[in-house]
């Protein structure tokens, strides 16, 4: 069973940095989950902004912008009305369940396995995941060495299948 | 307009690991702009923590500049090159800063100047001179020890509307 409530899709258990920033067209149009990563964004004008990574390494969204636990409270969809998000790096312990379950290799149809102390980046979609998607579609950035963390518990039923991540951004 | 007061060379939004450092005696005697990057160097046979500029070896960076304008007429003017110490910044720090390389290592040293262009999530390192820029000036160099150690990346690019700050995030 078990034994910390995930409530959220990011359970944090050690704080790093975070800074509120302007979030990309994209992600007020689309939304994002918690754990969202995210790269800085040139808006042109002289604000703090982040759009959704395709396999940089700078940050990820703690918050998603419509999560379960938001309905019904004074701040459901704040983040994408008001066009922000709480950008964090640096050094996390959390849980989440933001992460790619399918390899791109695969076409997204055979499940990743996710072992303790393997090293993550992001995915194209800006998920975190442990494996390395510019390779794998021939980006002219590959390989992809912005590593982001490691796992330190995979995700199982005795974790609600989310994946406890040391980060380091 | 610029949102955000940019008065002095570096600019903190958002702070991590500081710690007072000796500077040696060239930095005593040159003076360094804040954003300053450094090195450790040897102390003995004292039991200090010294630093001295980079030469792209990443140590931290000096937030405060040893004569900054915006200490000028004020109870701290010139106290840290007189007392010879800075306030080491390291971590995952998010900066604004004045203290970068405009032109290319290739360009400074033979000529003519050619700009450096910054994108942001470049990554960043510290020069030969410790200034941020994003070549790798020590593998440029041929410097024994290269290559340079990233510390960090472009958050936001030098622009009008920011008074030609480079925002940077820190990774050091």
């Amino acid at each position: 069973m078990p034994e910390i409530f995930r409530t959220r899709d990011v359970i944090v258990f050690a704080k790093g940095d975070t800074i509120p920033a302007t979030v990309s067209p994209d992600l007020v149009t689309n939304g994002w989950p918690g754990g969202q990563g995210v790269q800085w964004l040139d808006t042109g004008s002289d604000e703090i902004a982040v759009a959704r990574t395709d396999g940089n390494g700078q940050g990820f969204i703690l918050w998603g912008s419509d999560e379960d636990s938001d309905r019904f409270t004074g701040m459901t969809r704040n983040q994408p009305v008001y066009e922000f998000g709480t950008m964090c790096f640096g050094g996390w312990l959390l849980a989440t369940r933001t992460f790619e379950t399918l390899t791109l290799a695969s076409a997204r149809t055979v499940p990743i396995v996710y072992t303790p102390n393997q090293s993550l980046v992001f995915s194209l979609n800006g998920l975190f995941t442990n494996e390395d998607e510019w390779t794998v579609s021939a980006d002219p950035r590959a390989p992809n060495d912005n590593v982001v963390g490691v796992v330190v518990q995979p995700p199982s039923a005795a974790t609600d299948n989310f994946m406890t991540l040391q980060l380091r951004l | 307009m610029p949102e955000i007061f940019r008065s002095r060379d570096c600019v903190v939004l958002l702070k991590d690991d500081s710690y007072t450092a000796i500077v040696d005696a060239t930095m005593v005697a040159a003076g360094w702009p804040g954003g300053q990057g450094v090195r450790w160097v040897d102390a003995a046979p004292t039991d200090e923590f010294r630093v001295t500029f980079s030469d792209g070896r990443v140590a931290g960076f000096l937030v405060w500049g040893s004569d900054e304008i915006g200490d000028d007429h004020t109870a701290v003017t010139r106290n840290q090159p007189h007392y010879q110490f800075a306030t080491l910044f390291g971590g995952s720090a998010l900066i604004l800063t004045t203290s970068f390389e405009q032109f290319t290592l290739a360009s400074r040293l033979v000529g003519p100047l050619v700009p450096l262009t910054y994108g942001v999530n470049d990554r960043v390192y510290f020069s030969l001179r410790g200034l941020w820029t994003v070549e790798d000036e020590m593998t440029i160099s041929g410097h024994p020890q290269a290559p340079a150690s990233s510390a960090g990346y472009v958050s936001q690019v030098p622009k009008s509307i920011n008074n030609f700050f480079v925002g940077i995030q820190t990774t050091i």
